[in-house]
């Protein structure tokens, strides 16, 4: 049974990391003489109890105490809580990725151009910077073309560094040493 | 400084003394500025009531053409002269366009360089600074967090919708800030070469 456990608990780890994997589901239910559905089941079952362990990051003897209800031997629980501390780290950073997520940075290009001339005016100097950024979205990465001036940008950098300024103020240092 | 054919027989009209009048003259001039550079402003001038409406319409149509080929061209008094002698105004009137020229070149130019295609220009650039706690699927997620929003607008159709973007406090030092810095240090070398 524990050698059973131990594989479904690897087919419960994969199915986080990669989705449905049917095949593997039938290749253990004929390893382990069992039905697929049963399988399906333990495997979805144990996927289960490491996502919520993980979600909320018990402590061992929390999670011991949790699993105890479900009158397992000894050695099963052992296996169990090592399987939980083995890959709750891996699993919490794919839950962190299922977050409701903007559009997020990804890179930026820059070039400077001068325009010199253009149809409804001769004998221009117009600097201007063009910006291609680089966006995550939704597995994607897309691309936005921008344009700004000089005085702009030198605007535009003075409200970044505030930003940046601000993380390092006592107000949000204190938050963040107390969350922790 | 080339007009075309109508503007050309436009602009001999606006000189004939026995078409407009000094001051319908004067009047046709401001006018023709002014529907230029505030299109919304209308041309109605008591001076215009007694101009013939066909004269009228030819005239201030050579006037805003002769006003916006000479802002494109960037020409000076001279060229400017020169184009509407050819189409024999007398030096009187020259001088009164000339000078409404001068004095309105600058927006006349400024209008003229904003026309045409460019990607949406960056105005301006709101952040805020959030502190995760919690997703629904991740409890005790701490990870400070930065939301920029940047404001765009493109000549041809006014304001576009915001940009908005997460970025951490690491991508915003390293790559937003450090790359947007070269860029600036780079415009201003170029400005202080060109000066």
């Amino acid at each position: 049974l524990v050698l059973a456990v131990a594989e479904l608990g690897h087919l419960a780890v994969e199915l986080l990391r990669r989705g449905a994997a049917p095949k593997a589901c039938e290749a253990a239910a004929r390893k382990l003489n069992a039905g697929v559905d049963t399988v399906q089941h333990g495997v979805e079952g144990l996927m289960y109890l490491l996502t919520e362990s993980s979600k909320l990051m018990i402590s061992e003897m929390d999670f011991q105490d949790s699993i105890h209800v479900l009158g397992f031997s000894d050695e099963l629980n052992k296996l169990l809580l090592q399987l939980y501390l083995d890959n709750r780290k891996e699993i919490r950073s794919i839950l962190g990725e299922l977050a409701p997520k903007l559009p997020s940075y990804h890179s930026l290009e820059w070039r400077l151009d001068v325009q010199l001339a253009s149809r409804s005016l001769r004998q221009q100097i117009k600097p201007a910077v063009t910006i291609k950024l680089h966006l995550n979205e939704n597995e994607d990465l897309t691309t936005q073309v921008l344009q700004t001036d000089p005085s702009t940008l030198l605007h535009l950098i003075q409200q970044l560094e505030q930003a940046l300024g601000e993380m390092k103020t006592n107000h949000c240092r204190r938050i963040a040493r107390n969350m922790k | 400084m080339e007009l075309s054919a109508y503007a050309q027989g436009g602009c001999r009209l606006l000189g004939d003394p026995r078409r407009l009048s000094r001051r319908a003259y004067a009047a046709l001039l401001r006018a023709a500025f002014r529907g230029v550079l505030q299109p919304h402003g209308g041309v109605a001038d008591p001076e215009l009531s007694d101009v013939d409406p066909a004269v009228l319409k030819q005239c201030h149509a050579a006037a805003a053409a002769c006003i916006l080929e000479a802002g494109r061209q960037r020409a000076d008094r001279a060229a400017l002269s020169a184009c509407l002698e050819e189409c024999k105004l007398d030096r009187e009137r020259i001088e009164q366009f000339c000078t409404e020229y001068q004095k309105n070149r600058e927006a006349l130019e400024e209008l003229l360089g904003s026309i045409g295609r460019a990607p949406p220009h960056v105005t301006d650039v709101s952040w805020r600074l959030a502190y995760r706690i919690q997703t629904h699927e991740l409890h005790r997620a701490y990870q400070p967090t930065y939301l920029l929003t940047l404001s765009t607008e493109n000549s041809d159709t006014g304001a576009q919708p915001d940009l908005s973007f997460s970025c951490t406090m690491e991508q915003l030092q390293a790559g937003g800030k450090g790359r947007i810095c070269c860029a600036t240090l780079l415009v201003m070398v170029f400005i202080e070469v060109v000066k």
